[in-house]
């Protein structure tokens, strides 16, 4: 039980230590660490408007969190949420345009269906490059995120592009299949909940189905799933497709509910802070709500912080990568003990997940 | 034309190359960083910075190599004497080198960075060879950096082969268990290629600051760091594989210009795409991990 | 000479070395028994450098050593050669010496004079090399344990260490063996042998420490001991039900379904040929022992009985239904548990068991955790519940679990690869036991092995493997008077020697 709490207080004892970091960075920055954390507090969480704003701002995490979580649980390193989204908002922004007569609940699944099945496609391709040819996971869906970028752009300068010509951006979809807010002037709306679905959702797929079971064995030990017969080239290209679909949902509900059309950029990096959103909820996707709300929370807050503190929202990466750094150590030195670990002397080595996992096909 | 492209090539494969030679020796010790990029990026961030604050650009170099290498330390701790999964390890510190080049950026030079320029590394034309008619431009007349590229070619094929110590450096990541049993050192050899790297991977970010262009913009490194990871691969694990490898990488970058400049009716969006659609494919028909260092990726801590 | 005072070590919980005092002299070869988990394994890590010990100073000629150096432990003279193969299989056969003792100092990795320094030795061993610049990997296992002593002897140790080194070893090479380790001794060097073979042992050791959970239970002269002592000194006053009556040989008569027959089955795989003909029959209610030395097929022809391989030619026929044919693997750690999931999740594994608990693509989560328990009480596994991982069993824990994961499928064909490999005694015996009933209630077991005593003690037929061959043993050599015999001809038959 000890081990179980210790395991859980990590994430939140990391997030510590980073804002420690942090500050001093923002000390050499010349900056306050004093005041960017009440101006991020206040632009988070200041007002009404603020905290829906951080809700919504949190949407897109916790699908693209969910997608991140998917995979990873089954050791397939899915760098490329960013790219499976922007293609879901691509399917969606494109069919939403037609969606004129349609009764409103039907073309919001029809969105959600592009958006999803756009995702699926993108993340499928790269399951299928690895379970087929071999393809390293990580850096075909690296590939597929600059690729999807470019296939943006050309839709919004080209096929897709409003008939003004005046900027590279696309069609408004009807009024049908845009997700309405629900207290005006704050943006929140069914998105969330349809995020918050999902995570019910996949937590059941994930440990109460016996898919869910072979891809985290999967995960765990390839060679031993291998032995059970689990069929692990289909589960691979099933659980890249399905992660890649959550991702794609999460650009369709974007375009649906808050940008109305597509634009050349649609993500300004959520695939990358999903990692950090993914592993600070231990890959759990209950966990990945309250994750994507915290991560949302400083998105929503770093807009505040610039304008107050002359320091870039770009801090928010930095936040992001120390967080995933600090968290892996963290779990490292608890499994091996600390001063084992720091300085390779001899210890108590369990082998790792990793180890049996056969990483070295990664 | 030809001499354009052909120049244009060779330039635009030097980072490629520089990266993935370091990338080479790290992973044939066992190691795999995705991190290249990151601190490809911060190689180039910092080593602009230095130039533009001291108006020297040898102490610019310097401070691409060290800011690579202070990256690739981080990385080091936590993959080597933690034995944290490397995917995970490497791409928080791609994230990392992202948000600081970033945020150090936009704090010194605001939101357009416009006075931030130097004066570029000139080219050194290699005297006679420079005046051959249709290649001598272009393998000839280049920046210091691209000919320690390719001279690191062979020299690197031969340490990695031919001596002891890249005899040492491939049975670490061969079976370090057993290397270490030997006495060879595991941790020492892979925090050495990590440095080792970091230093390549400096260099290559200073070409894109130093010489390709003269200024910085974020994201400048444009995924080759994770171009150099394929080009190891589609290279089969040798120098030489590698330099073949960046080259047609390079050939990809730079028809960008090339066919932009003769003015087609395909949209310059696909060009752009091309060298990462390009990877993809390559890879897919030449991706086997089969010629992988065998404890490639896996993480390993000595007990 | 090699002293150790008062070495303690411990692995989490576990005590694995508790004060243990060891003293091994030059010109002696040392025997180290025990069984297994007793401790040998630690003890020869913490004199090699590869671990350090908690408490406790080693020496070497009055100098102490440093701790947790296996590179300064090299120094200082001392080599192990290890159970599991520590050579680079990618690397040529001349790369793997180089970086042994013949290559040091040479910053020019000069293969052709590593080879040549390697000539002399391996002619005094008997050996011959094999051709430049083959990969290890293409080595045969002999082959390979040769390298290995080679590259060992190549540091010119004064203590030379070997890790249970016979195991895969046919025992026609055994005598060469101990030849080899007698002429070491009469170089003046230190030779430990670490074994629980007490046979080996007596044959070539001077002097014999036994290791018992972790404490030294004895230290005797060669001379003035012998196996039926040591084996008392090894197991202590534990009483371990005796399962090691010499089994019925006679066939089984009319009992005789077939319940697996493999037809004229040939496999080739990597470029060679792994299976060559293979034809056996296996019958309802017997335990159709396999013997053979590692690496000659066994490995392939599992894989074939698991359905992860097809055959190039010939087939498998199981009767009855569903053709359940259940493989325990030989690595247990690796390929048979998940060590971070928890133990009913691991028995989940099993096909036959996940079936039996899915419903319509759903996990009946409190039906198999129940049944975990059910089951550990059952076969007697000692753990903390069935939501406790498998990586908090102790080894014989997680063999029990394996082969009652397998008979709770209820398969009709039980494939047990070195089912016992690396357990103690008392858990072997329960291992062999539900060996025993499974067969007694109907059920086919072939039982692949490399442990002789074992073979004998359970099958009901024996079958050799050899070169990816099996023969089967002529009939009047199967009357259980002449088992002396038979396992000579056994041992004949697994080296490969004329049949």
């Amino acid at each position: 039980m000890n081990a179980r709490i210790a395991a859980a207080a990590r994430p939140l004892a990391a997030l510590v230590l980073a804002a420690a970091i942090i500050s001093l960075v923002l000390i050499a920055l010349g900056a306050s660490p004093v005041a960017v954390a009440a101006d991020l507090w206040q632009g988070a969480f200041g007002n009404w408007l603020a905290t829906t704003d951080t809700l919504v701002k949190a949407t897109p995490l916790v699908f693209t969190g969910l997608a991140i979580a998917i995979a990873f649980q089954g050791s397939l390193w899915n760098i490329g949420a960013d790219g499976q989204l922007i293609i879901g908002a691509m399917a969606a922004g494109a069919l939403g345009t037609a969606l004129g007569g349609w009764p409103h609940p039907l073309a919001i699944i029809a969105m959600l269906t592009a958006g999803a099945a756009g995702g699926a496609s993108w993340g499928g391709l790269a399951g299928w490059l690895r379970a087929r040819r071999e393809v390293n996971e990580v850096i075909s869906t690296i590939m597929l995120n600059f690729v999807a970028a470019q296939v943006l752009s050309w839709a919004v300068h080209g096929p897709l592009m409003e008939p003004s010509h005046a900027l590279p951006q696309s069609v408004v979809i009807a009024p049908s299949a845009q997700l309405a807010f629900y207290f005006e002037p704050s943006r929140l709306n069914l998105g969330m909940t349809v995020a918050l679905l999902f995570a019910v959702v996949c937590h059941l797929g994930l440990f109460h189905s016996a898919a869910g079971f072979e891809l985290r064995a999967l995960g765990r030990n390839r060679r031993a799933s291998a032995f059970f017969g689990i069929p692990i080239r289909r589960l691979t290209v099933l659980a890249m497709a399905l992660s890649g679909a959550l991702a794609g949902l999460g650009g369709a509900v974007q375009v649906s509910a808050i940008t109305h059309r597509l634009f050349e950029t649609m993500s300004p990096g959520w695939g990358y802070e999903a990692i950090a959103v993914a592993l600070v909820a231990r890959l759990n996707p209950l966990a990945i709500v309250p994750a994507a709300i915290v991560f949302g929370a400083l998105d929503n807050g770093s807009q505040a912080m610039q304008r107050a503190d002359a320091v870039s929202p770009v801090l928010v990466n930095v936040i992001q990568g120390m967080v995933i750094m600090i968290l892996i150590a963290f779990d490292a030195m608890a499994t091996t003990g600390m001063r084992t670990a720091l300085f390779g002397l001899a210890g108590d080595a369990r082998p790792s997940a990793d180890a049996v996992a056969g990483a070295g096909d990664a | 034309m030809l001499e354009a492209f052909l120049a244009s090539t060779i330039a635009m494969a030097t980072p490629i190359l520089l990266a993935a030679l370091g990338e080479l020796i790290v992973e044939r010790s066992g190691v795999l960083n995705i991190g290249i990029e990151g601190a490809m990026l911060a190689g180039a961030f910092f080593g602009l910075t230095a130039t533009w604050f001291s108006g020297s650009l040898a102490l610019g170099l310097l401070a691409s190599c060290a800011a690579a290498v202070a990256f690739n330390a981080l990385l080091a701790v936590l993959v080597v004497n933690l034995a944290v999964n490397q995917v995970v390890a490497g791409t928080a510190i791609d994230i990392l080198a992202l948000g600081l080049t970033g945020v150090f950026y936009r704090r010194f030079f605001g939101l357009t960075g416009s006075a931030f320029t130097i004066t570029p590394m000139r080219t050194i034309a290699l005297g006679p060879l420079a005046r051959i008619p249709l290649i001598g431009t272009a393998l000839f007349d280049q920046s210091a950096l691209v000919y320690l590229a390719f001279a690191l070619v062979p020299s690197i094929a031969f340490v990695i082969s031919h001596t002891r110590y890249g005899l040492e450096l491939r049975a670490a990541g061969e079976r370090p268990e057993a290397a270490d049993a030997l006495g060879l050192g595991v941790y020492r050899l892979r925090w050495q290629a990590l440095m080792i790297a970091g230093v390549l991977s400096g260099l290559a970010g200073a070409f894109l600051t130093l010489t390709y262009t003269n200024t910085f913009i974020e994201g400048i490194s444009a995924g080759r760091g994770y171009v150099a990871l394929s080009v190891v691969i589609v290279g089969r694990w040798n120098a030489w594989g590698v330099a073949a490898a960046s080259l047609l990488f390079g050939a990809a970058m730079a028809l960008q210009f090339g066919l932009q400049a003769v003015g087609t009716a395909v949209p310059y969006q696909f060009f752009l795409a091309l060298p990462y659609v390009l990877t993809i494919v390559v890879l897919a028909f030449m991706g086997g991990q089969a010629d992988a260092p065998s404890a490639l990726g896996s993480p390993y801590l000595r007990s | 000479m090699l002293e150790a005072a008062a070495i303690t070590r411990r692995f989490a919980r576990t005590l694995a070395l508790d004060r243990v005092d060891f003293c091994a002299r030059p010109g002696e070869i040392h025997a180290l028994i025990g069984e297994n988990g007793a401790g040998k394994s630690t003890l020869i890590n913490i004199f090699a450098g590869r671990l350090k010990a908690d408490a406790g100073v080693v020496s070497l000629d009055g100098e102490p050593l440093a701790a947790g150096s296996a590179h300064l432990a090299l120094k200082a003279g001392i080599v192990a050669v290890y159970q599991s193969p520590m050579l680079f299989e990618r690397l040529s056969w001349e790369e793997n010496l180089a970086l042994g003792g013949f290559g040091a100092g040479v910053s020019r990795n000069d293969l052709a004079a590593a080879a040549q320094c390697a000539q002399p030795l391996a002619a005094r061993l008997g050996f011959d090399l094999p051709p430049p610049g083959t990969p290890v990997e293409r080595c045969s296992i002999g082959e390979r344990v040769r390298l290995e002593i080679l590259r060992a002897l190549s540091f010119d140790p004064r203590v030379l260490i070997l890790d249970e080194p016979t195991g895969v070893l046919a025992p026609a090479e055994l005598g060469a063996f101990l030849e080899l380790l007698r002429r070491l001794r009469g170089e003046g060097r230190i030779v430990i042998l670490v074994t629980h073979k007490l046979a080996e042992a007596m044959a070539v050791a001077d002097r014999v420490t036994v290791l018992r959970r972790g404490r030294v239970a004895a230290e005797r002269l060669a001379a003035n001991t012998d196996e039926a002592e040591l084996a008392r000194l090894m197991i202590g006053e534990i009483t371990v039900p005796a399962s090691t009556s010499a089994a019925p040989l006679a066939a089984l008569g009319d009992r005789a379904t077939p319940a697996l027959t493999v037809e004229q089955v040939t496999l080739d795989c990597d470029g060679r040929r792994a299976l060559d003909r293979l034809d056996f029959t296996l019958s309802m209610g017997e335990i159709v022992g396999l013997a053979g030395v590692d690496g000659n097929g066994q490995r392939e022809l599992v894989e074939l009985l698991a359905g992860r391989r097809a055959p190039t030619s010939g087939r498998v026929r199981v009767r009855a239904h569903g053709g359940a044919i259940t493989v325990i693997p030989q690595d247990r750690d690796l390929d048979g548990l998940i060590l971070d999931m928890p133990l009913w999740e691991n028995l989940m594994l099993a096909r036959p068991l996940r079936d039996r608990f899915t419903r319509r693509g759903w996990l009946q989560r409190s039906g198999a955790v129940a049944f975990c328990g059910e089951l550990l009480e059952r076969f007697r596994i000692r753990s903390a519940g069935a939501a406790s991982t498998a990586a908090s069993l102790s080894g014989g824990n997680r063999q029990r679990l394996a082969v009652a994961r397998a008979l709770a499928g209820a398969p009709q064909v039980l494939v047990a690869h070195d089912v016992c490999r690396g357990l103690d005694l008392r858990a072997m015996a329960d291992v062999h036991r539900m060996l025993r009933e499974f067969a007694a209630a109907g059920g086919a077991v072939l039982l692949i092995s490399s442990d002789l005593d074992e073979l004998l003690a359970l099958s009901t037929r024996l079958l050799v493997i050899c070169r990816g061959r099996v023969l089967a043993l002529p009939a009047d050599d199967c009357g259980s008077e002449r088992i002396g015999l038979l396992a000579e001809r056994i041992g004949l038959l697994m080296s490969g020697a004329a049949s």
